[in-house]
């Protein structure tokens, strides 16, 4: 019979001790955490960046409109992102494949240059992430990107998961070298459901401290947007939701002022209207606003605030015998509320399709890129110059 | 938020997911032949080097595509359920009713969040600088002093490590609430209270039955004959 004077001890004194030591490796590790944490926030608090270096009004003149090259033998093309570089240069990104949801679909790039695009080059694959993530990926969708204040260039993905696109999750790859090369950072983590039904369109918002907020949407079921803040190195700061809405998606960011942010969304409701909400203390918490007086026929939407102040919005216009997506406006705003048309950046008959617009503002130019017709990413370049010059 | 690298998630997922599919296959042995010390590190050794396997040909490979990472409370029950398995035990007791309840009621509102039924930003919580950290604290705190005064030791060692798995290296995914629970882990709470109440119904209807009978409740403290034998003691010493 065991002898518990002579053996209990010293495994009693074991357990005690190992259990000592994790329960200080635990509160050492969070404290020295939480101390580098407060030194940063103590430094640093980040709003929404803004831009307006010349205020007033202005006229936009179209200077050329073309089709990005699109890599050979890849028929479908989908979801444009702009991102901007240094020297008046951009970066375009779209996925290519035989059809959506296709197991050739890839993630291309194309540089714009000295007013002409490079030829595509492939960034991104399913199995070019699953080589890198060391789990499978099924299907490859939209991309979103960054240039953050280094130069890197930071590349987000859809990429599914068992599934369709409520089964996606978010690959964050980033770009030492201007777009040549990408390596994946990390998936982002979005969701306690096997961290799937996150998914990216609209452009980061740029914040005062170098870093960038990122829209965020989850789509199974219900649909609501978020947003993941980064830091000025690109490492996720938090993410929260927009709104309490459960039938918006595909938020398009916009700061009004310091501490005011607006979001124009893709509405899934019966409302059939673009969705809107507000922050008014720098994104910490969001309300649902009214709806604009705009069609939406769920659609995805792209906003920017020019350095003029004044802010334009490229969204799918409804009339007559139109389809859901075969107008695309450009609308401008002095206020975010009240939109007056600028011009039809592309207009077909019923069934024809002008879809999921981006645009960027590089120096004094606006470029705006867009599905054209599910088979190219179209681009259109316009002059932006102070109203009542010439 | 602080996240982990990707390359200590991969390292995690593989060994993570091999003790699950480790812990899968000895539940599935339970009514086959009995399972020697010797057969169950084979199949352990046999998981670990079945995940380690480059790409595709791992089955980590499709389960991350699945379902990402297991939680470290899962890693850490199907490791408790291996070591039951290795000292002998047949019976489950990786997954007590208590803990269960408690697992269930946090991923019922978890999930809710998650699908945009409620709006309380519960998992956004999870990667909080001030909230996580000390929720994180006070569980370790807890389950060392559960393992110390041998309170359910097995599951809170099973806590401890999925703690320390976040504290310290943020794994699986940066957020609290994915070191502490899965829908995996959910499904499996959730089973196991819905076993625990079969069987509670089970009882009650047995004993139900056995009431309208008129037959005694079978249990030997109720059972007369210690009365009887008593009685007789009685008899027998008032006899002398």
């Amino acid at each position: 019979m065991e002898n518990p004077a002579i053996t209990r001890p010293p495994r009693h004194h074991a357990i005690l001790f190992g259990c000592l030591l994790l329960t200080v490796l635990v509160i050492a590790a969070e404290a020295l955490r939480w101390r580098a944490a407060h030194r940063t926030a103590a430094s640093a608090t980040a709003v929404p960046s803004m831009t307006t270096t010349s205020p007033g009004r202005v006229t936009l003149t179209e200077l050329s409109n073309a089709h990005i090259p699109a890599p050979r033998g890849m028929p479908s093309a989908h979801a444009s992102t702009l991102a901007v570089l240094p020297g008046n240069r951009m970066l375009a990104f779209w996925w290519a494949g035989s059809r959506e949801s296709g197991p050739d679909v890839k993630v291309f790039a194309s540089t714009w240059a000295n007013g002409s695009w490079s030829a595509p080059s492939m960034v991104a694959s399913r199995e070019s992430l699953g080589a890198e993530l060391g789990f499978g990926v099924r299907r490859i969708g939209n991309p979103v990107a960054w240039t953050d204040r280094a130069g890197r260039i930071h590349l987000y993905v859809v990429a599914t998961g068992l599934g369709g696109w409520a089964a996606a999750r978010i690959a964050h790859l980033v770009s030492l070298d201007q777009g040549k090369h990408f390596h994946v950072r990390r998936i982002l983590p979005t969701s306690p459901l096997f961290n799937t039904s996150a998914l990216v369109r609209t452009a980061p918002l740029s914040l005062s401290d170098g870093g960038w907020w990122l829209p965020v949407y989850f789509e199974i079921g219900n649909k609501y947007p978020m947003l993941m803040a980064f830091d000025a190195d690109g490492n996720p700061t938090s993410l929260a939701r927009i709104g309490n809405s459960t039938s918006t998606l595909q938020p398009a960011l916009v700061a009004v002022s310091k501490h005011e942010v607006r979001a124009v969304m893709r509405d899934d409701s019966e409302q059939q209207l673009v969705q809107h909400a507000a922050s008014v203390d720098g994104g910490a918490t969001w309300q649902d606003l009214p709806a604009l007086d705009l069609p939406n026929y769920s659609t995805s939407v792209a906003a920017i605030r020019l350095t003029s102040g004044q802010f334009l919005m490229l969204h799918n216009h409804v009339e007559g015998g139109a389809s859901a997506r075969s107008i695309l406006r450009l609308s401008i705003s002095n206020d975010m509320r009240t939109w007056r048309t600028v011009a039809d950046i592309a207009k077909g008959p019923a069934g024809d399709e002008f879809s999921y617009p981006s645009m960027q503002q590089v120096g004094n130019e606006l470029h705006i890129t867009y599905t054209w017709q599910r088979q190219a990413i179209a681009h259109h370049r316009y002059r932006i110059q102070p109203e009542g010059t010439s | 938020m602080i996240l982990p690298a990707l390359a200590s998630q991969i390292v995690y997922g593989r060994v993570g997911w091999a003790i699950v599919a480790a812990t899968v296959v000895c539940t599935l042995w339970r009514s086959a032949v009995p399972m020697s010390r010797a057969t169950l590190a084979a199949i352990v050794a046999g998981a670990l080097a079945v995940m380690a396997l480059p790409g595709n040909l791992s089955p980590a490979w499709y389960l991350g595509l699945a379902f990402q990472y297991p939680s470290g409370l899962l890693v850490g029950c199907c490791l408790l359920r291996l070591t039951q398995r290795w000292n002998g035990s047949r019976r489950s007791q990786a997954m007590p009713q208590m803990l269960a309840g408690v697992l269930a009621l946090a991923g019922l509102l978890l999930y809710l969040d998650a699908l945009g039924v409620l709006t309380r930003g519960y998992y956004y919580a999870g990667f909080g600088g001030a909230v996580a950290p000390l929720v994180a604290i006070v569980l370790a705190v807890a389950c060392a002093l559960a393992i110390i005064l041998q309170h359910s030791r097995g599951h809170a060692a099973a806590l401890l490590g999925a703690v320390v798995l976040f504290s310290v290296l943020r794994l699986p995914t940066g957020n609290l609430w994915d070191a502490l629970l899965d829908p995996l882990l959910f499904g499996w709470a959730i089973v196991a209270l819905l076993a625990g109440a079969r069987r509670r119904a089970g009882r009650r209807t047995s004993g139900c039955v056995a009431a309208n009978d008129g037959e005694p409740v079978p249990g030997a403290a109720l059972q007369p004959l210690a009365a009887e034998h008593f009685s007789s003691l009685k008899e027998q010493v008032g006899g002398q």
